[in-house]
C-alpha cells in the first residue's frame, strides 16, 4: 500500500499552514480546558454530574482513545491546551513569530531525562491514584491545573516544548502507539534536506519557530515524538513537509529498540489489565484497596500494580523469549546488548495490542456512562442550571448489544495485529516469533475473561 | 504589533475571563443548601432563618448519596435531594418558632442525625403551650426494664377477642389503653372468668379497638422509612445497621461516662413477647419523643406529630397480636 | 495461492467458531430466588449462576445508603433504600455473562459498584478466546519464508 499525501491538497495544505484555523482551535480547547478546572474546584463533588469528571474521563478520554490515536496518532497533541500559555509566553506572542531573541531561559533539558522514563513514572504516580482522580471532581481539578502550571513553569526555564515532551503522562503512550497511525509528518526528499541552510525546520525563521517537540524534522522515520503541530510546515523553505496518509503501523517495521519505550508499552498493558479487574470486575475488596489511598490495603495494591507492570509482565516476557539464561543466547551468540535490543524490540509487538486493550476496556466504561455528557452539558457545575435542555437526562448506558461484539474484534484484532508485528520484529533480530506470539494470546485470552 | 496579534491576544484572554467570570459569578448568585451524610457534615448551612407569611425558597442539592428532605410536624410530601441535582422547595410558615427539618432517606449509620433548623420570626400569635407527655404526667421510668413472666402460648387472637369482649364489663377507652402494658391488661382480666389464653385475645382486641386499619398502615409506612433499618423490617431487631450499633458502642457520641448500661445496645427486637408486653404505650412514646438517651435510639419528638406516633405505636404492636384487617 | 486458500480457511473457521450454534443442555428452567446486600461500593454475593430460562428473583438489600441494581443486557432494575429491601423478578432468557451495576448514584465509585450474573455458560467468552486462538495459528501459518 503506498502513502497518500494530503499535503497535495491545496485546502488541506492551506488550512494547516495558515495559523488561524489551528488558534481558533486552540482557542476552544484552552477555554473549555480552564472550564474544567473551575469546575472541578467548584461544581458538584458528585462526579456524574460535574463538567469536569465527565467531559475529560468519559467525552475527551472516548474521543482520545477511541479516535484519535488510533486514527490520528498524536492528533490530540496537535489542539492540546496544555502547552500553549506556556509557548505563547516564551515567544512573546500568540501568532506571529517577532524577530527578537526568546525572552526565557531557553536550557536545553539535560540529557539524563531526555528519554521517556519521566512519562512513564507520571502515567504510573496518575493510574495508582486512578480511582480517586477518577471520581473525584477536586482532584481532577487540581490535576488539571497542575498540569497547565507544571507546563508553563517549564517553558519559563527550558526550549520548546518540555512538558509535552518529557513530562506529560498522556503524551507518553499517545507517542508509543501513534506509531500504529495511519497518519505521519515527513520529509518529501532526503537531497534536500541535505542541502538546506540553517534547518530552520529545527531552529526556527522568520515565520515560524524551531520544532517545538526537539524534533529534526529532516531525520523523522517514526511517529513517536513528532507533536503534529505543523510548524516546520510553516517554515521549511523548500516545501519539503507533507503529512501522509499510510498503512497502519507503518513505523513497527523498524522496531524501536529503547528500553523505555519497551517498560512504557508494559506500563500499558499490564495497566488495562488490572484497570478491567479492578474497576469493572465484581470484586469489591479489590476496588476498596484502589480508592482508599494512604490505607495498607492501598499500599498493598500499589507495590502488587507496580510488580505486575515492572516484574511479573517483562519478566514472563523475558522468560518466553529467552528461556535459558545462559544457553540459548550462547546458542544464538547474541551479546548482552543485543539480548536488550532483542527484548525491546520484540516488546514493540505489544503495542498495538495495548492500544486494543485500552480501546476495549474503554468502551465498556464509556458506552455504559456516554448519557451523562449531554446532563453535564447542561448542568457543568452541578447548580441547577439547564443551559441546553438536557439536564434531566436519564442515566441509560449505551449500544450495549454491541459492546462485547466490538470489545472482542477489538482484541482479537489486536492479537492479530500484534502478531504480525512480532513477525516482522522477530525477523529483525532473528529469533521465533512463537513466545512472543503465544505471550500476546495469553494476556489477550486475560483480557477476554476480565472484561467479558 | 500586528492587529491580529492584538486582536488573538484580547479574544484569548476575554474567553478565560469568559469563562472563569461568568460561571463563578453565576455560583455566588446561586446559594445552596448542601446534603451530606451525617459523618460528613450533614447539612449546611444548617441554621435557616424565615418569616412567618413570607414563601421561603431553599435549593438542596446532595454532595454524596440520595437524601431527601421534610419539615417536622409540617404537613407535606418530604422532596428526595439527589446527588449532583438541585431541588427546588419553597416552604410557608404560619407561626413562628424552631422548626426541624430532617433527612428521610436512610443515608448511613447516622442518617437520623441529619437534622438542622429553620428560626422562623415573626408576631407570635397565642402561644401554645407544649403539651406535657403521657409518660412524664404518669411518672413512667423510660428506662426501666419491662420483662414480663407469663407470655401467651400462641398469637393472641383480636377476632377472638372481640367474640369475648362483647359482654365483658371492661374499660376499652383509649385512655386505659395507653397508660398499660398489655400484661397490666391481662392481669386486670384476671377478675373474669375466662381461661388465660381468652384474657390474651381480648387484650389483642382491646389493642386493636384502640387503632384504625388507616393508622396501621400509617404506622406501616413510617415503621418501614424510619424503624426498619436498625429493628428489622420484620421487627426482630435484626435491621441493617443492627450490627453497625452493636459496634459502635464504645465510640457513640452520646455515651455517657460511667454509664455503662447506657451504651449502645443493639436494636430492640418488637417480636419478643417478654419485653413488649410489658410495654406500656406511654411508655412507647417516651422513647420515640425523647430517644434513647445513648443507646442510638434516635429522638423522634420534633419530627413526628402525635397521631404519626401513636400510628407507629399501634404498628409495632402488631408484632404481637394477629389483628383482623 | 495457497496463502489465500489457508486465509479463507481462517476466516470462514472463524465464523464458526464465533456464531455456530453450541448443542443446548436442555435444563428444566427454575425460579431461583437470591438475597443480594448492597453496600458502598460492593454487592454481596457479586457472582451469580443461574441457567438459562430460570426466572430469576433477587432480593435487594441496601445495608448503608439507597442503592440500585441494574442488570445490563436485560435493562431491568430496582432500587432500595436501607431497611426496605426490593425485589427484582426477570426471566433470564439470554444466555452468556452480564454485568449488574449500580445505577442510584451512591457516592465517590458509584461507576464502578458491579457484579455478575451468568445465564448458563458464557458462551461469548469461550467463542472470544477460540477466535484468538484461531487468529494465532493463522498468523503462524501465514510465515512465509522470506525469499
Amino acid at each position: 500500500m503506498a502513502k497518500i499525501e494530503l499535503t497535495r491538497s491545496p485546502l488541506i495544505k492551506n488550512a494547516l499552514k495558515s495559523r488561524y484555523p489551528q488558534l481558533a482551535v486552540f482557542v476552544v480547547m484552552l477555554v473549555g480546558y480552564i472550564f474544567a478546572i473551575l469546575a472541578g474546584l467548584i461544581g458538584t463533588p458528585v462526579g456524574s454530574h460535574n463538567f469536569s469528571i465527565v467531559f475529560v474521563w468519559i467525552a475527551w478520554w472516548a474521543i482520545l482513545i477511541l479516535v484519535a490515536v488510533p486514527f490520528f496518532g498524536r492528533g490530540w497533541c496537535a489542539v492540546c491546551p496544555i502547552p500553549l500559555p506556556g509557548e505563547w509566553l516564551q515567544r512573546g506572542a500568540v501568532l506571529s513569530p517577532p524577530d527578537k531573541r526568546p525572552k526565557w531561559l531557553n536550557l536545553r533539558v539535560p540529557k539524563i531525562f531526555r528519554n521517556i522514563w519521566l512519562q512513564n513514572i507520571s502515567f504510573l504516580l496518575l493510574a495508582l491514584f486512578s480511582s480517586v482522580l477518577l471520581t473525584t471532581p477536586n482532584i481532577t481539578g487540581i490535576v488539571l491545573a497542575a498540569m497547565l502550571f507544571a507546563a508553563i513553569g517549564l517553558s519559563t526555564v527550558f526550549e520548546r516544548r518540555a512538558f509535552c515532551r518529557y513530562l506529560c503522562p498522556v503524551g507518553g503512550f499517545i507517542g508509543l502507539y501513534s506509531q500504529t497511525a495511519p497518519i505521519e509528518l515527513r520529509i518529501k526528499d532526503k537531497q534536500v534536506c541535505v542541502s538546506c541552510e540553517g534547518k530552520p525546520c529545527y531552529n526556527g525563521s522568520q515565520v515560524g519557530y524551531g520544532c517545538p517537540w526537539d524534533v529534526f524534522p529532516g531525520g523523522l522515520t517514526k511517529n513517536t515524538y513528532c507533536g503534529l503541530c505543523m510548524e516546520c510546515i510553516r517554515t521549511c523553505p523548500h516545501d519539503n513537509i507533507a503529512v501522509n496518509l499510510r498503512p497502519f503501523s507503518a513505523d513497527l517495521s523498524k522496531p524501536s529498540t529503547r528500553m523505555d519505550e519497551a517498560f512504557k508499552a508494559f506500563i500499558m498493558l499490564g495497566s488495562a489489565m488490572i484497570y478491567a479487574g479492578v474497576l469493572l470486575g465484581p470484586w469489591g475488596s479489590l476496588k476498596d484497596a484502589a480508592y482508599n489511598v494512604g490505607t495498607s490495603a492501598w499500599f498493598i495494591y500499589a507495590v502488587i500494580f507496580l510488580a505486575i507492570i515492572f516484574i511479573i509482565l517483562p519478566g514472563i516476557f523475558r522468560l518466553m523469549i529467552f528461556p535459558s539464561p545462559t544457553g540459548r543466547d550462547a546458542a544464538l551468540s547474541l551479546s548482552k546488548g543485543a539480548g536488550v535490543r532483542a527484548f525491546a524490540s520484540l516488546s514493540t509487538a505489544l503495542i498495538p495490542l495495548g492500544l486494543m486493550f485500552w480501546v476495549a476496556f474503554s468502551l465498556s466504561f464509556v458506552l455504559t456512562n456516554a448519557s451523562y455528557i449531554l446532563a453535564a452539558l447542561s448542568d457543568p457545575l452541578g447548580l441547577g442550571w439547564n443551559l441546553f435542555g438536557t439536564a434531566n437526562i436519564a442515566w441509560q448506558p449505551m449500544l450495549t448489544s454491541i459492546l462485547t461484539p466490538a470489545q472482542t474484534l477489538a482484541l482479537v484484532g489486536g492479537l492479530i495485529w500484534s502478531a504480525r508485528t512480532a513477525q516482522k520484529a522477530a525477523g529483525e533480530v532473528k529469533v521465533s516469533p512463537i513466545p512472543v506470539i503465544v505471550y500476546c494470546f495469553l494476556t489477550t485470552s486475560l483480557m477476554l475473561w476480565l472484561l467479558l | 504589533m500586528k492587529r491580529s496579534e492584538l486582536f488573538s491576544r484580547i479574544l484569548i484572554v476575554a474567553g478565560i475571563l469568559l469563562a472563569v467570570g461568568a460561571p463563578l459569578f453565576l455560583w455566588t448568585r446561586t446559594p445552596l443548601i448542601h446534603a451530606r451524610m451525617a459523618e460528613d457534615g450533614g447539612w449546611n448551612p444548617d441554621v435557616i432563618r424565615a418569616e412567618v407569611g413570607e414563601s421561603l425558597h431553599l435549593k438542596i442539592t446532595s454532595d454524596d448519596v440520595v437524601h431527601g428532605f421534610a419539615v417536622g410536624q409540617m404537613d407535606m410530601q418530604s422532596v428526595d435531594i439527589l446527588p449532583g441535582k438541585v431541588s427546588d422547595i419553597t416552604l410557608n410558615f404560619d407561626r413562628p418558632g424552631i422548626y426541624t427539618f430532617f433527612c428521610t432517606r436512610w443515608c448511613g449509620l447516622n442518617h437520623w442525625r441529619m437534622r438542622g433548623t429553620i428560626e422562623v420570626s415573626g408576631s407570635p400569635s397565642d402561644p401554645e403551650p407544649a403539651a406535657v407527655p403521657l409518660y412524664v404526667s404518669l411518672d413512667l421510668d423510660l428506662d426501666a426494664p419491662h420483662e414480663v413472666p407469663i407470655i401467651p402460648s400462641t398469637q393472641p387472637s383480636a377476632d377472638n377477642g372481640q367474640r369475648l369482649a362483647v359482654q365483658l364489663p371492661f374499660d376499652f377507652s383509649a385512655d386505659y389503653y395507653r397508660s398499660h402494658s398489655p400484661y397490666q391488661a391481662f392481669n386486670d382480666l384476671s377478675a373474669t372468668s375466662l381461661t388465660e389464653s381468652q384474657r390474651w385475645d381480648v387484650v389483642a382486641y382491646l389493642w386493636q379497638t384502640n387503632t384504625t386499619s388507616e393508622s396501621l398502615a400509617n404506622g406501616q409506612k413510617l415503621y418501614a422509612q424510619n424503624c426498619a433499618s436498625c429493628h428489622g423490617e420484620n421487627g426482630a431487631g435484626d435491621g441493617v445497621f443492627a450490627d453497625d450499633l452493636a459496634i459502635a458502642g464504645e465510640s457513640s457520641m452520646q455515651t455517657m461516662e460511667g454509664a455503662m448500661d447506657m451504651m449502645m445496645q443493639t436494636p430492640v427486637d418488637f417480636t419478643d413477647p417478654r419485653r413488649m408486653l410489658g410495654a406500656i404505650p406511654a411508655l412507647l412514646q417516651g422513647k420515640i419523643l425523647r430517644g434513647g438517651m445513648g443507646t442510638g435510639m434516635p429522638m423522634w419528638g420534633s419530627i413526628f406529630t402525635e397521631e404519626q406516633i401513636w400510628d407507629l405505636i399501634a404498628y409495632i404492636y402488631s408484632f404481637q397480636f394477629e389483628y383482623q384487617n | 495461492m495457497r496463502f489465500r486458500f489457508s486465509l479463507l480457511l481462517c476466516v470462514m473457521a472463524g465464523l464458526v467458531v464465533a456464531f455456530a450454534p453450541l448443542p443446548v443442555q436442555p435444563i428444566t428452567p427454575q425460579e431461583q430466588t437470591f438475597q443480594i446486600d448492597a453496600h458502598q461500593f460492593a454487592y454481596s454475593p457479586s457472582e451469580l449462576k443461574v441457567n438459562p430460562g430460570d426466572t430469576v428473583t433477587i432480593r435487594l438489600v441496601s445495608t448503608d445508603v439507597v442503592h440500585g441494581l441494574y442488570v445490563d443486557g436485560y435493562d431491568v432494575s430496582v432500587e432500595a433504600d436501607p431497611g426496605q429491601s426490593a425485589t427484582l423478578t426477570f426471566v433470564a432468557d439470554k444466555p452468556g455473562s452480564f454485568r449488574f451495576r449500580c445505577n442510584i448514584t451512591c457516592g465517590a465509585m458509584h461507576p464502578f459498584m458491579i457484579g455478575k450474573i451468568t445465564v448458563g455458560t458464557n458462551n461469548w467468552l469461550l467463542r472470544s478466546i477460540g477466535l484468538a486462538a484461531l487468529a494465532v495459528m493463522g498468523v503462524m501459518i501465514s510465515i512465509k519464508p522470506k525469499a
